[in-house]
């Protein structure tokens, strides 16, 4: 059993070619069916997104996996494979985990602990899951990453601070007004920038828009798309004292209010503080109007420096993320392992009740004397002998994590109770016993 | 038995320190914990004493720190379980760990002369206390409003930024505890003079005899008073809040301090009962 990742990312791939490859477009559930119907491998889960499109395998043989996969993905997209494969990166093992870790945790995103990604790599696993194409590895791993995303983000504070400019003039709105519900913004012009920053006030339910532009028919065409009220231009001055939020984003060069205009129409309302976002170049705003005790006024380089400091930030915690992520791989690697040693648990026990039941068989005309409680009896000692007779042996095959020595075991064990040399359809005629070992084997395992 | 409190105060302010420096979520847990754990202990040795004396210990200055550091307590935790808001602590419940070393120190409980023997004395001294306590509040959320405020205006978006709530919740929380303050020092100040009357014109007792508008304890309180129905009024009316509101409570509450401290142990002729 072999982890096997294909996928290309922003790293690896263009974005036009991203484009093709997006597994959203024909639908994942479709191709997590024909992954199952034309490769080899037993477990598969999708994860596509704007940024990545992978798929994440248990299979037998990796570098099989790779070619059936490859080829799968080229023709599911249609790209011809020669363009494809340059773009496509592989992972084997430890490094499957360790790049779905990352990728939970937001490491491997465009924009570094980016929260978005968690909840895609969520669904992706649950469709998969959905539809049986996951079992104990992958099973085990996406729960693994959700946790291990989760903790590294909030460890090592990764998703902290916004890294857009419009975000992070709405978080600065939220500093100072707490919830921005039954706020009055005023958009002053209506271009590109302030219809994003409306839009994302909009969706902080903020009570009421008002947009006003030098273009009246352009002032009334975004307040209709961001659900605002036009304002005459001549009324921006005497609009401000009713606002808590100016957003001023043209693209005139002069200031359209001055100290005076914020000076006026503030003197009535005194301490009520009032947020003023500059993002127009040149300024719209004069920047002497942020001396004003209750003003904040924060213009686009503001916004700017406060988004790189975030970035930075988020730079500087990357090599404690990277740490626990290591730590967190090592523990999987540790469960993973410890599973090589199940087969050989299955085989044991298998092996022991079959000379059990040969026994009792055997003694059979012996025991059909004894009473239906007596013989009762006889069975149940015998099996609780084999079970206390296995139970140390069992407990220490579980708990060897190194391979080499659970490998090491499982010859010496094979060789001295002979497992190899039982017949295979043997193996078959009790798939109940060797599931029910198998369960509680996992059982044991679960942290 | 009576230094528990003290202790746990002690462990809850190291662990809200915690807390705010490393935004430890778990930190924060553990210093509410160990909070509510100091408070209830307390609430117990003020009731063993309540018991041993036969009434509440609050006569002497000593005694009345005490209660106020428990009051303050119960007030700070009803508020941070009211806003979910933890980052506060550090910066109250230290005052209340120093505060509590007073009657720690100190310990026995001061005995009640006959002339204290009233109904009215026990309301009169928890109503100010718990105003005091609204006060001291008010007080920790006016500073850290001022400190977000000046790195919001500084366009320096550091240490507080990222652990204070929003500046209009400071400053609600703060109109709300100078409010609750204000009715109960009202309260308290009207039922001690309402005593007053009652047991002035017969009383033998030196201290009732001091007690005017001339003792510094009794000035000063009603100085007090005076700065916080003005920031009542300048909020109503003039229109003040945020950083003009925080800054008088904090002076406001200066004034509390040391009219119970210094004034309470060595100038007030009036009310030196211990």
């Amino acid at each position: 059993m072999n982890l096997f990742l294909l996928g290309a990312s922003h790293h690896s791939a263009p974005i036009d070619l991203r484009e093709r490859i997006d597994f959203t477009r024909r639908g994942v559930p479709e191709a997590l069916g024909e992954i199952g119907r034309r490769t080899a491998v037993h477990e598969a889960v999708v994860l596509s997104t704007c940024n990545r499109s992978e798929i994440y395998t248990v299979c037998d043989n990796p570098r099989h996996a790779g070619q059936t996969l490859t080829a799968f993905m080229s023709g599911f997209h249609d790209v011809p494979e020669s363009e494809l494969a340059p773009h496509l990166y592989a992972r084997h093992d430890a490094d499957v985990v360790r790049h779905l870790f990352r990728v939970a945790a937001g490491l491997d995103s465009l924009v570094v602990g980016e929260p978005q990604i968690l909840g895609q790599v969520k669904d992706a696993f649950t469709d998969a899951a959905r539809q049986g194409h996951t079992g104990t590895v992958l099973n085990r791993l996406f729960p693994w990453s959700f946790t291990a995303g989760k903790r590294v983000r909030t460890a090592t504070g990764l998703g902290e601070g916004a890294v857009s400019v419009s975000y992070a003039a709405i978080a600065l709105a939220r500093k100072i007004f707490g919830k921005l519900e039954n706020l009055h913004v005023l958009l002053v012009g209506a271009g590109e920038m302030a219809e994003l920053t409306a839009t994302h006030l909009r969706a902080q339910q903020v009570r009421e828009i008002g947009v006003a532009n030098r273009t009246s028919s352009h002032a009334e065409a975004l307040a209709g798309r961001v659900g605002g009220t036009a304002v005459p231009w001549e009324r921006v001055a005497n609009e401000l004292g009713a606002c808590d939020i100016v957003v001023a984003a043209t693209g005139s060069a002069s200031p359209i209010i001055t100290r005076a205009d914020v000076d006026a129409a503030l003197r009535p309302r005194l301490d009520r503080p009032l947020f003023i976002i500059d993002i127009g170049v040149p300024r719209d705003v004069d920047p002497a109007a942020g001396d004003i005790e209750q003003v904040f006024l924060y213009n686009i380089d503001d916004l700017r420096s406060i988004v790189q400091e975030n970035l930075a930030r988020r730079q500087s915690r990357l090599d404690r993320a990277e740490l626990m992520i290591d730590d967190e791989v090592n523990r999987f690697m540790a469960w993973l392992r410890s599973r090589a040693a199940v087969p050989t648990v299955i085989a044991l026990r298998e092996r022991f009740e079959a000379v059990r039941q040969a026994e009792l068989a055997r003694l059979q005309p012996k025991l059909a004397g004894l009473s239906p409680a007596a013989r009762a009896r006889v069975e149940e000692v015998t099996r609780l002998l084999v079970e206390k007779l296995l139970s140390s042996p069992t407990e220490r095959l579980k708990a060897t994590a190194d391979e080499e020595d659970v490998a090491a075991y499982a010859e010496m064990l094979n060789h001295l109770f002979k497992l190899s040399e039982r017949p295979q359809d043997d193996r078959e005629t009790e798939p109940e016993a060797a599931a029910e070992a198998l369960a509680a084997f996992s059982r044991d395992r679960t942290r | 038995m009576s230094a528990i409190p003290l202790l746990l105060y002690v462990a809850a302010s190291a662990a809200y320190a915690v807390h705010f420096g490393r935004r430890s979520d778990l930190a924060g847990r553990c210093a509410t914990l160990v909070l509510a754990a100091a408070a209830l202990t307390h609430v117990f040795v003020i009731g063993m004493q309540t018991m041993e004396s036969g009434h509440l210990p609050v006569v002497g200055t000593s005694g009345a720190i005490s209660g106020f550091v428990v009051l303050l307590a119960l007030a700070y935790l009803y508020t941070e379980m009211m806003t979910s808001e933890r980052s506060m602590g550090v910066f109250i419940v230290p005052a209340m760990a120093v505060l509590q070393a007073i009657p720690t120190a100190t310990n026995a409980v001061a005995s009640r002369p006959p002339v204290l023997e009233s109904q009215w004395l026990a309301v009169h001294v928890l109503s100010l206390l718990f105003a005091y306590a609204s006060f001291a509040l008010a007080c920790v959320v006016g500073v850290t409003y001022v400190l977000l405020f000046k790195e919001l205006k500084a366009k320096h978006l550091g240490f507080f930024y990222s652990r204070l709530p929003s500046l209009r919740v400071l400053d609600v929380m703060n109109g709300r505890a100078v409010a609750i303050g204000w009715l109960f020092l009202t309260l308290g100040l009207v039922v001690g003079a309402i005593w007053l009357a009652q047991v002035q014109p017969g009383a033998v007792d030196p201290r009732v005899q001091a007690m005017s508008l001339f003792d510094p304890k009794i000035s000063v309180v009603l100085l007090i008073w005076l700065v916080y129905t003005f920031e009542l009024y300048a909020r109503r009316s003039l229109g003040w809040s945020g950083r003009r509101a925080a800054l008088l409570s904090a002076v406001g509450f200066t004034i509390v301090l040391l009219n119970f401290v210094p004034i309470g142990y060595f100038a007030t002729r009036s009310h030196n009962f211990y």
